[in-house]
C-alpha cells in the first residue's frame, strides 16, 4: 500500500511540471508587452521599465521565469499581480468560498445522484426511470448559464426564497443555489452511471449467489447492488472536483460571488499572467490531489483491487 | 412446501431430476458468423430512438448545409424599430433587442455550433484513437509517454484551459473573421479534449490486445502493424464512438459558454451562444423570453439529439446491453 502510495505520488510530479509549464507558456509566451499594458497610454521610462522587469522576473529567459515561479509556489508564495496586489492572498481569499461552493455542489450532486440513479436502475423503464432519464438529458442539453438564469429568476426574482446575488455574504443559505446551479451537470452524469452500473450489477453473478444464498433483498441491494454500483461513481466525482472548480467561472458569474473562478475569469480578460498561472496551478493541484484520492478510496470499495 | 415466485431479479435453477439430457447442439457453418457491425446495426434499427434522433440529426444538418431554404431573411440585418417584437406572420420568432429577425438568427446560428462540435469530435477522435491504441498496443515507454502526456493536459479543467488558450489566440490572431473564429474554437477545445478518447482507446486496446483472436492472427503470421490496424483498432472501436458522440454535445454547449463569456465566438459570427448571450437582460428581468427560448432550445434540441443518438448506439453496441 505504501509503495503505491509513493509511486502514485511520485507520478503526479510530471503532470504537475508539465501542466505549469503548459499554461505558463500559453499565458507568457505571447506578444505583446504586459508593462505596456500596465501603463496604458502613459510612457515608461527606462528605470521604471529595468525595476518593473526585475520584480515580475521578465527579464529572465522563459525557463528561468517558470522555475522561478515554481521555487516560490512551493512554499505557496505566487508572486504579485500587475495591479500590485500579492497572488497568495487573492487566492487565499477566493479559494475557500469556491471549495465551499464545490463542496456542497458535490455533495447535491452525489446524494441526489446516487438515490435517483439506484431507484432508476431498480425501476429499470418504470415511469420513474424514464422521467429521470429525460430530466438528466434535459440538464446535459440545456447550457449551465440558461438554467442558471432561469432558477435565478425563478427562486431568487420572482419566490424570493433566496437572495438573487450573493456577493460578499458568503453563507450557507446563499450558496445553496448556485450549488445546485453548478452541480446540476454533474447530478445528470451521476445518475446515468449509478443506474447503468445499478442494472450491470443486479445481474451479476455474486448478486445472484447472493440471493440463492437467501440473503433479503434490502441487504443485497445495499450491500452488493449499490455498493459495488459506487465505484465507478467515486471515479467520476474525484475528477468532477476540477470540473466543478472550472465551472464555478460561469456560476460565479451569474451569481456575483467572489470565488476562484471569477477570480481566474477577470485576471484573464484583464491580462494579469501572474494571476492566471497560479490560478491555474493550484487548480491543477487540487486535480491531481482528488484523483489521487479517489486511487485510495478505490481499495476500500472494491476488495479485487488491492494496491502492492 | 414453499412455492412462492422467484422475486425480481431472482432467477431458480433447478432442472428437473429426470430428463436432463443433453440436446444435440447444431452450428450453421455454412456462412461466417455476422461481424459485430453487422449485429449491431440489426439492433440499432430496432430501436425507436435511434431513428428519432437520426431523422431530428438529418433535419439539424440540412439547416446547417441550407440555411437560405428555410429562410430569406439576413440575419445580419438589423432594424431598431422592431427591437424585442413579438412573434408576427413573416417573423415567427419576433425580433431581438438589436432587431434582428430571432427565427433568421435560430437557423443561421446552426452552422457555426454543429460544426464546431463536428469538427472538435472528429479532431480529438483521430489524435485520441492512435495516441491510446499505439500507447496500449506498444507499450513501454511509448505508453508512458502519452499516458503522462495526456494526464498533464488532462489535469487543466477543460473549460479554464479553453478560456486560456482562447485569450492566447486572441492575441496571435486578432480579427479571424467567420471560418477563423469557429477554427479558434475548435482548436482551443480540441488541445484539451483529446485526453479522454485517448485514456478509452488505451483501456479498450489492453483489454483486447491479449484476447485469443489477436493470438491466432499472430501465429498466423499476421505482422505487428496488420494485427493493430486490421484486428486491435477495429474491435476498440465502439466504447471510442459511444464517448465520441456524447462529447460532441459537450463541446456544443463548451461553444455556447465559451461565446455567453465572451470569449468564444467573436460577436459577429451569428451563433446560438452569441445570441444566447445577448439575451442575458431580458432573462435577468424575465420578460421578453422569446428571445433567449429559440436560440437556447434549438442548442437544447441538438445537444439532445447527439446524446440520444449516442446512447442508442452504445445500447447496440454493447453485447450485455442488448435486450
Amino acid at each position: 500500500m505504501w509503495r503505491y502510495i509513493v509511486r502514485r505520488l511520485l507520478q503526479t510530479i510530471p503532470v504537475i511540471l508539465g501542466a505549469t509549464l503548459l499554461i505558463y507558456a500559453l499565458v507568457f509566451l505571447q506578444p505583446g508587452d504586459p508593462i505596456v499594458a500596465l501603463f496604458g497610454e502613459k510612457p515608461v521610462s527606462d528605470a521604471v521599465r529595468a525595476e518593473l522587469e526585475a520584480q515580475y522576473n521578465l527579464d529572465q529567459p522563459f525557463l528561468i521565469q517558470w522555475l522561478l515561479f515554481l521555487k516560490g509556489a512551493l512554499v505557496g508564495d505566487f508572486g504579485v499581480s500587475y495591479s500590485g496586489q500579492p497572488v497568495s492572498e487573492l487566492i487565499g481569499r477566493t479559494l475557500p468560498v469556491t471549495f465551499q461552493l464545490a463542496f456542497m455542489a458535490m455533495i447535491i450532486e452525489a446524494i441526489l445522484g446516487v438515490i435517483a440513479g439506484f431507484y432508476a436502475g431498480m425501476r429499470r423503464g418504470k415511469i420513474f426511470d424514464s422521467t429521470m432519464l429525460v430530466v438528466s438529458l434535459t440538464v446535459i442539453a440545456i447550457p449551465i448559464f440558461v438554467l442558471g438564469f432561469g432558477l435565478q429568476l425563478i427562486f431568487g426574482v420572482q419566490l424570493q426564497w433566496v437572495p438573487p446575488t450573493v456577493g460578499s455574504d458568503t453563507s450557507f443559505t446563499n450558496l445553496i443555489l448556485p450549488a445546485v446551479v453548478l452541480g446540476l451537470v454533474s447530478f445528470a452524469y451521476v445518475l446515468r452511471l449509478t443506474r447503468t452500473s445499478v442494472i450491470e450489477n443486479l445481474t451479476a453473478d455474486h448478486v445472484r449467489t447472493a440471493r440463492a444464498h437467501g440473503v433479503s433483498d434490502s441487504l443485497v441491494n445495499r450491500r452488493h447492488v449499490l455498493r459495488n454500483s459506487l465505484i465507478p461513481v467515486v471515479t467520476f466525482l474525484g475528477a468532477d472536483l476540477g470540473t466543478l472548480m472550472a465551472g464555478a467561472v460561469v456560476t460565479e458569474g451569474i451569481f456575483n460571488i467572489n470565488g476562484i473562478g471569477n477570480l481566474a475569469y477577470q485576471a484573464i480578460l484583464r491580462g494579469e499572467n501572474p494571476t492566471v498561472v497560479s490560478v491555474v496551478t493550484v487548480m491543477v493541484l487540487i486535480y491531481v490531489v482528488a484523483s489521487l484520492l479517489v486511487d485510495l478510496l478505490y481499495a476500500a470499495l472494491d476488495p479485487r483491487i488491492r494496491y502492492a | 412446501m414453499h412455492n412462492h415466485t422467484p422475486r425480481q431479479g431472482q432467477e431458480r435453477f433447478v432442472a428437473p431430476a429426470v430428463s436432463s439430457e443433453l440436446p444435440a447442439l447444431h452450428v450453421d457453418t455454412s456462412h461466417p458468423p455476422e461481424s459485430q457491425w453487422k449485429q449491431a446495426w440489426k439492433a440499432l434499427r430496432r430501436n425507436w430512438l435511434f431513428w428519432f434522433s437520426a431523422s431530428l440529426l438529418v433535419i439539424i444538418l440540412f439547416v446547417v448545409f441550407f440555411p437560405n431554404v428555410l429562410t430569406s431573411v439576413d440575419p445580419r440585418s438589423a432594424d431598431l424599430s422592431h427591437s424585442l417584437g413579438k412573434p408576427q406572420a413573416g417573423h415567427i420568432f419576433g425580433f431581438d433587442r438589436q432587431g434582428y429577425d430571432v427565427f433568421s438568427r435560430t437557423i443561421h446560428g446552426a452552422r457555426a455550433s454543429v460544426i464546431i462540435g463536428l469538427l472538435t469530435t472528429i479532431i480529438v477522435t483521430i489524435i485520441g484513437l492512435f495516441t491510446g491504441a499505439l500507447a496500449g498496443f506498444f507499450g513501454g515507454w511509448l505508453d508512458t509517454i502519452v499516458s503522462r502526456g495526456a494526464d498533464i493536459f488532462f489535469a487543466i479543467p477543460l473549460l479554464l484551459a479553453a478560456i486560456v488558450g482562447l485569450s492566447a489566440l486572441n492575441n496571435v490572431w486578432p480579427d479571424r473573421g467567420y471560418w477563423g473564429g469557429v477554427f479558434a474554437v475548435v482548436i482551443a477545445l480540441a488541445v484539451f479534449g483529446w485526453p479522454q478518447i485517448t485514456r478509452i482507446a488505451r483501456g479498450a486496446v489492453l483489454e483486447i490486445k491479449h484476447l485469443e483472436f489477436v493470438d491466432a492472427a499472430r501465429s498466423l503470421g499476421a505482422s505487428k502493424w496488420r494485427n493493430l490496424f486490421t484486428h486491435i483498432i477495429p474491435n476498440a472501436l465502439p466504447p471510442v464512438i459511444v464517448t465520441a458522440t456524447v462529447s460532441l454535445g459537450v463541446y456544443i454547449v463548451a461553444e455556447a459558454t465559451l461565446s455567453f463569456l465572451g470569449i468564444g465566438l467573436p460577436p459577429s459570427v451569428v451563433s446560438w451562444g452569441n445570441d444566447i448571450a445577448a439575451a442575458q437582460p431580458q432573462v435577468r428581468s424575465g420578460d421578453n423570453l422569446h428571445v433567449l427560448f429559440f436560440p437556447a432550445g434549438a442548442l437544447a434540441i441538438t445537444v439532445l439529439s447527439f446524446m440520444l443518438l449516442g446512447d442508442a448506439v452504445r445500447d447496440a453496441l454493447d453485447p450485455k446491453a442488448r435486450k
